[in-house]
This record gives structure tokens, C-alpha cells and sequence, in this order.
């Protein structure tokens, strides 16, 4: 009987409904303080520090857990039947850290700076469609766009795109004040940053009372402090480092995919990878799966040449073996029956690149490419190597599909490292940005994909895969894609 | 005596203007600038355009590098590459910093190495002098980087007694750094006192072996006294010209050190500056670094010149 109550006491203990407990304890992470002394808090500034603006603001749509566009400041959206005009409702309620409400006018403002061309801020190319920016009344917020675009909530998710207060523009960036979920108490992007929680978070208040945000620029010293237990996470350990922690038992792992990809880039506006058939046959001729295992030690997701993550929703699930015969006759057919010399410009600017390279060396071999690497500096690789040299090595982050499709393939982006010009895939992109059907879109970007890899010029060798290491005492750390983790969530013991 | 330091002050002053000169250049000669460092892959078009305007970028290396001088020789030295902050202002906590560190690792290593290094000379051959020698080849040995690591594995992963990266803001009081600054001065003062308590060994050994000491010994001297009369102030002068060095290298041993720690002094802002292309903040650190090389080698030297008789004398008569 006795035990029979003590069953029941824990039931109905485990069945209590989980309070929201007040802030409590420290969260430490660690920042690599790229941008050096230009680090600030301007969300949209050449110097950013995600790691501290991703906790203090917030934008109108955020990833969610799934992938899809989730609600932040806006609430609900939806666009007239050619897609040319999204209207967004903001969220009632929400206040500033300097007490002010958050209106239409503060959005429209934060979109407008991104959209200016006398700031230039790197984000502005990801709202180039935007023409008008329009606020009929205080909770609602009205985009007009130059072409249709059927994913526009999609596009507002990029991580810069963060919501700060109307006419902040000469202050945020010594400021930081957002609406997000913690406020700065003290910003020190070069030192350590400390942020303390925002109780009026209108999701309720954080997890943790501190967050300090540490710059430390030394990725060896990072992993010291992780492994002393002075930072609380870390993303992107190496494959030793993880056994390591994985040794002493008090952290916890985890393998997150990401839309982060490592490739070669062939330029299609040189010879002889103007000729659609060499660029296809070097790419065929590649094992994308060992490809992985040796430069990544498995830590990859392999698709056919496509930008798009392996998480995305319009990612194409299409596979390719390696096809050295089918390489060699496409070669042959283009005029190359002895083969091409070429030559790999590789920098350890990326860890997984040499290995690469070799990788690639020695797969392409048997098909007639023959693959001479040579070594270039780290320092302004992307300057004075990337889109300069016929061949050279490539990564992008994670960007939403039709994001990435459009930078770096679409025939006038900026970005277009292979200088692809084709007027069919661009007619391609632009019928998928107009269908408002969601399973009809998902076709034509899918059809994308398969066009690029049999015409693009960029060998995509895998999406990476990211080692996340937390400290044992941090829980309801979500383990997504960094830009979609909910910083207010974490709780430590 | 005033004539000779005049000379070096002035000799000490070019040395610094051609420092100045080679980093300008060394650093102007690296790939890319200020703006392609900060904004890599963006680094295109207007808004690179924009950048270098913004940095006054667009002018030639020689009117930025004058530009720089006029300012310097006023005690301007200006704005960092992005403009954000006084280059004066940033560079006076790291170099707060890096003397603390500095000041720390000699308090340290100096009396150690000098009581080592006369323990290991008196006991010679035995196995005091065995183990302190060849402890002291390994320090010497060892990269600095490689023990550091090693010192937080131990005291930081595997026993937790230590904190093993520095988290302390750079303006951040003194006192904020300990415990934190306590392994950086270990590995500091290990390399230092390597250095030190071997040329101490040596040059009290050579003083032992000497006419004077073995006719003292003769004469009846007690051991005491002839050791701390006779032996000691002669073996000891040689140390001043090591101590100094050691000060001086320092200075660029702990780029290293302060990298491997996180510690944010001069070390860790020079090596941020160079990826940054700050060529201002570069320039100004050099200079630092130099000026204190140059002085603490002059102070060295005066010193050993108060301290021997007999180089004093010598100066006097030549003159």
C-alpha cells in the first residue's frame, strides 16, 4: 500500500505542469571575434557579432525547429495572388528593452536601412526584391516587391534582418537594443559581453539570468575553455576533439546537418569548362561518399552538386555515383580524348580543402583530368584566388534555397563564383518564385537543382555536418542550425 | 658618460623610425587591406568601393604612411582601420596587461632562477645540479605552446584547480585576472627562468674555477664568506645583460603565450591587427615593442657599466 502511494505521489509529481521557473544561472559562449575591432552590434553592419544580436533582437519571421518560416515579431502573413505584395501583422505587446513599443514604423525603418545603398550592408543583396516598404497602420507592415516571390517570409529569416528601433540607425550598434529575449548589460566584443535576461520577453522569461558572450579568437583556445568548463558550447569541433570530450563523459555531442557546403568552382566563362560536357564529366567522375569520409571523416551530407542544405524543404533527394566511364566518353565527345590539365589553387582557409583537393585528385585521375594542386595563402584567398583562377576552392554557409540558387547561380548575381549564365535556369528560378502552390513550387525548385547539375560549373562535395558540444549542466538546448536555435529556451543547472 | 648616452638615445630612435618603416611595409606587402579583411566574400563592387573610401583606403601607401608619422611624432596615433576607436586608448590597456603579465612572470622567475642557478653551481655534478639542469634544458626545449597546453590539460580539464583561458575584458581592473593570469605567468616564468638560472650556473662555475676564489679558499677564507664576498657579485654582473634580454624577448614571447591563453594584452592585439590589415594599431605596437627593446638593452648596459669598476674606468680614460 505504502509503496503504492509513494507510485502515485511520483505520478502525479511527473504529471505537474512545468512552471516557468525565474532565470536562473550562467550560460557561456565563446565567439571567434572575426570581425576584429570593427565587432559591433548593428545587426546589418560589415562587423556584426551574431553571437550576441541573434540573443538581443529578434526578426519579423525566424526558422523554425521544421524548417518552415515560423512567426517572431510577425505573427501571420500572406500576399496578394501574384505575389508582388506580402502583408505582415506584427505582434501586439512587444517592447523594446528601452521600454518603447514595437510598431510597423520600427520594422519598416530596420528593413529601409537594410535596403539602403549609402550604408551598403552586406544584406542588402538578400532583400534586393523589395521596392516599397509600407506601414498602413501600427501593427501591420506591407512589402511591394519589384517581381513576384512566393517565399518571402522564407527570405526574412536571414539573421541580420533584425528588428531595431525606428531612427536607431547612428546608435544600435554601441547599443544593441532589440526586443529580444536578453538585454546587454555590459557589450565588450573583444572581451567578454554580458547580457542579462529581458523578464518583458514576450515568449515569456528566458531560461538563464546571464549570458556571457567571450571573444576568443584562438579556435585551440575555445576548445581549452570548453574543456575547463569556462564556455558552455561550442559548434564545429573536430572529429579528435570530440573524442576528447566524448572521454570524459560531462558534455553532450550532437551531429547537426547543416546547409554550410564545400566545393570546387569551375569557371563556365574559361576554357574548357565553357563546354557544359568537360564541366559535367569532371563532377561525374567524383566519389561524393568518399569525398566525405576523407576530407570530413564522414561528417557530411552528400547530394548531386545542389546548394540547397540537406534540411531545406526544396532540397532535391536525387544521388550520383561516381561515373568515371560515362566521364570519359563525355570528355571524348567534347574534344578531349587525351584528357585536361588543370590546376587546384588550395589554402587551408577551410580545414577540410587540402584533404579535399587530394581527394579529388585521385578520384578524377581515371577519367582523364590530371589535377595539379598548388598551395595559396589563407590571406585574401577570396580576393585574390576565388572567381579569379579558372579552378579554385569554395564554401557558403546556410542559406535558404532559393537564396542560395539565386547568389551564386542566378546569371546577374554578384556572387556568381562560376559565372554561369544561363537564361533557362534563371526563367526557372523566376517561375518557382511566382507559384504560389507550395507542392507546385517545390517541383520547379527541385527541377532547379537537377538543371544545375547537369550544366553548373560547381562541384558541390557535401553539405558539412556540425559537431555541437555542450557542458553537461545545459539543457533544452535545441539542436538545430544555429540561426533557428531559441536562445530563451536553454536552462543550466 | 652623458656623451655616450646621447648617442644611444639617438641610435635607439632610428632603430625605432626603420622598425616603423619595415612593418608598414612588411604588412602593406600582405594580400588584401583592411577592407577585404573585414569583409571577405562581400568584398566587391560598391560596397567595397564604399569601405576603402570610408578608411581613406583609397590613397596611396606613402601619404598614409607620412600621414601616420606626422601623427605619431605628436603623440597622435590616431583612429584604427575602422575608425571606431582611439588607437591610444586601446593600445594602453593591452600594454597595462601585458606589463602585468610581464611584472608577474619576472617577480617570479627571477629570484627562482637566481636560486637555482647559484644552488646548482655550489652543488655541481651532484644531483641537485642534475635535476635543475636538466629541467632547465627542457624548459628551454619545450615550445611555449606545447607546455601551455599541456598546464591546462592538467590543472584545467583534467584537476579543474585552475581557470585555463583568460576571461577578463581587456579594461578590466587588476584584480580581475587572478586567478586566470596565474598559468600564463607559470609557462612565462618557466621559459625565463630556464634562461636565467643557466647562465647564472655558468658564470659562477667559471667564478669557482678562478685564481682568486682557489687562493682565497688557500688563504682560509670560511666558505661562507668567500662565496658571498668574493664569488657571488663577481658571477652575478654577467645575469644583468641576460636578465634584460629576457625582458626584451619577453615582450615578443608573449604573442604566443597571450594567444594560447586568450589573454588580452599587446601579443594577442598585434596578432589580431595583422589579419585585420589595421596597419595604425600595427604601427603603433611596433613602435612600443621596439622603444621598450631599445630602452631596457640601454639600461642594461648603464647598468653593468655602475655595477664594473673596472668598464667604468676604462670609459673614463678614453675620454
Amino acid at each position: 500500500m505504502k509503496r503504492f502511494i509513494t507510485a502515485i505521489a511520483f505520478a502525479a509529481l511527473g504529471m505537474v505542469p512545468i512552471v516557468h521557473a525565474a532565470p536562473s544561472g550562467t550560460f557561456r559562449q565563446a565567439h571567434e571575434v572575426g570581425f576584429g575591432n570593427a565587432s559591433d552590434v548593428d545587426p546589418i553592419s560589415k562587423g556584426r557579432v551574431f553571437a550576441i544580436t541573434e540573443k538581443i533582437m529578434n526578426r519579423l519571421v525566424r526558422p523554425g525547429i521544421d524548417g518552415k518560416p515560423a512567426p517572431d515579431l510577425a505573427v501571420s502573413w500572406s500576399s496578394n495572388a501574384a505575389a508582388t505584395e506580402w502583408t505582415f501583422k506584427l505582434r501586439e505587446n512587444v517592447k523594446f528593452h528601452n521600454g518603447k513599443a514595437f510598431s510597423s514604423a520600427d520594422a519598416m525603418y530596420s528593413l529601409k536601412r537594410v535596403l539602403d545603398p549609402k550604408i551598403a550592408s552586406p544584406a542588402r543583396g538578400t532583400v534586393s526584391m523589395i521596392k516599397e516598404v509600407e506601414a498602413p497602420d501600427a501593427k501591420t507592415l506591407k512589402l511591394i516587391l519589384i517581381a513576384p516571390f512566393a517565399d518571402m517570409p522564407l527570405v526574412l529569416t536571414d539573421y541580420r534582418l533584425m528588428m531595431v528601433p525606428d531612427g536607431s540607425g547612428d546608435t544600435i550598434k554601441n547599443t544593441g537594443i532589440g526586443t529580444g529575449p536578453f538585454k546587454i548589460e555590459k557589450l565588450d566584443p573583444q572581451g567578454t559581453t554580458v547580457l542579462v535576461a529581458n523578464n518583458d520577453y514576450f515568449d515569456g522569461p528566458p531560461g538563464v539570468a546571464k549570458m556571457e558572450i567571450i571573444g576568443i579568437p584562438d579556435e585551440q583556445a575555445r576548445f581549452q575553455a570548453l574543456m575547463g568548463k569556462q564556455i558552455d558550447l561550442m559548434q564545429g569541433i573536430t572529429r579528435q576533439q570530440r573524442q576528447l570530450l566524448e572521454r570524459s563523459g560531462s558534455f553532450s555531442l550532437n551531429d547537426i546537418p547543416t546547409g554550410n557546403w564545400r566545393g570546387i568552382v569551375f569557371r563556365t566563362d574559361t576554357k574548357p569548362w565553357d563546354d557544359p560536357r568537360v564541366r559535367r564529366a569532371v563532377r561525374m567522375a567524383v566519389d561524393r561518399k568518399a569525398m566525405v569520409d576523407l576530407a570530413a571523416g564522414g561528417a557530411g551530407v552528400i547530394g548531386c552538386d545542389t546548394p540547397v542544405g540537406p534540411k531545406d524543404q526544396y532540397r532535391s533527394a536525387k544521388t550520383c555515383a561516381q561515373d568515371i566511364a560515362g566521364a570519359k566518353a563525355l570528355l571524348a565527345e567534347a574534344g578531349y580524348p587525351n584528357g585536361i590539365d588543370l590546376e587546384l589553387p588550395v589554402s587551408t582557409l577551410q580545414d577540410v580543402w587540402p584533404a579535399m583537393a587530394e581527394a579529388f585528385q585521385q578520384q578524377v585521375a581515371p577519367a582523364g583530368f590530371r589535377v595539379k594542386i598548388s598551395q595559396v595563402p589563407s590571406d585574401g584567398y577570396f580576393n585574390e584566388i576565388w572567381m579569379k583562377r579558372p579552378v579554385s576552392m569554395t564554401r557558403w554557409n546556410d542559406r535558404p534555397a532559393d537564396t542560395s540558387l539565386n547568389e551564386v547561380y542566378r546569371s546577374t548575381a554578384k556572387w556568381n563564383e562560376s559565372f554561369f549564365k544561363d537564361a533557362k535556369f534563371d526563367a526557372l528560378l523566376d517561375a518557382a518564385r511566382a507559384e504560389l502552390n507550395f507542392d507546385k513550387r517545390r517541383a520547379k525548385y527541385i527541377e532547379a537543382q537537377e538543371y544545375l547539375w547537369v550544366n553548373s560549373g560547381t562541384l558541390v562535395g557535401f553539405h558539412a555536418t556540425v559537431i555541437t558540444a555542450t557542458t553537461g549542466r545545459v539543457k533544452n538546448f535545441d539542436l538545430v542550425e544555429n540561426m533557428g536555435i531559441r536562445w530563451h529556451k536553454i536552462t543550466v543547472d | 658618460m652623458f656623451k655616450l648616452l646621447l648617442r644611444r638615445i639617438l641610435l635607439g630612435g632610428l632603430t625605432v623610425a626603420i622598425v616603423s618603416l619595415i612593418i608598414f611595409g612588411a604588412v602593406e606587402m600582405l594580400p588584401g587591406d583592411a577592407c577585404t579583411a573585414l569583409l571577405r566574400q562581400d568584398a566587391q563592387g560598391d560596397t567595397l568601393r564604399v569601405c576603402r573610401e570610408e578608411l581613406g583606403l583609397d590613397k596611396p601607401a606613402t601619404s598614409r604612411y607620412l600621414d601616420w608619422m606626422a601623427g605619431a611624432v605628436k603623440g597622435d596615433f590616431g583612429l584604427t582601420a575602422h575608425r571606431n576607436k582611439e588607437v591610444s586608448e586601446l593600445v594602453g590597456d593591452r600594454l597595462k596587461n601585458s606589463l602585468l603579465l610581464g611584472l608577474c612572470a619576472l617577480a617570479l622567475g627571477v629570484p627562482l632562477a637566481f636560486a637555482l642557478g647559484i644552488a646548482a653551481a655550489l652543488k655541481r655534478d651532484r644531483w641537485l645540479d642534475l635535476i635543475v639542469s636538466s629541467l632547465a634544458i627542457a624548459a628551454m626545449t619545450i615550445p611555449e605552446f606545447v607546455s601551455a597546453t599541456l598546464l591546462i590539460l592538467v590543472f584545467s580539464g583534467w584537476l579543474s584547480w585552475l581557470p585555463g583561458i583568460v576571461t577578463a575584458s581587456a579594461n578590466a581592473p587588476v584584480s580581475a585576472f587572478f586567478p586566470q593570469i596565474i598559468l600564463p605567468v607559470v609557462v612565462l616564468a618557466m621559459v625565463m627562468t630556464a634562461h636565467i638560472l643557466r647562465t647564472v650556473r655558468s658564470s659562477m662555475l667559471e667564478v669557482l674555477d678562478s685564481d682568486y676564489v682557489r687562493m682565497a679558499t688557500l688563504k682560509g677564507v670560511p666558505y661562507r664568506r668567500m662565496i658571498l664576498r668574493h664569488v657571488l657579485p663577481n658571477a652575478l654582473l654577467p645575469a644583468i645583460n641576460v636578465v634584460a634580454l629576457t625582458v626584451a624577448w619577453l615582450l615578443g614571447g608573449v604573442v604566443v603565450i597571450e594567444t594560447v591563453f586568450n589573454y588580452p594584452g599587446l601579443g594577442r592585439l598585434m596578432v589580431g591587427a595583422i589579419s585585420d590589415r589595421d596597419l595604425g594599431l600595427v604601427q603603433a605596437i611596433a613602435l612600443i615593442v621596439s622603444t621598450v627593446y631599445v630602452l631596457v638593452n640601454l639600461s642594461a648596459d648603464i647598468l653593468s657599466l655602475l655595477a664594473n669598476p673596472r668598464l667604468r674606468t676604462s670609459l673614463g680614460r678614453s675620454h
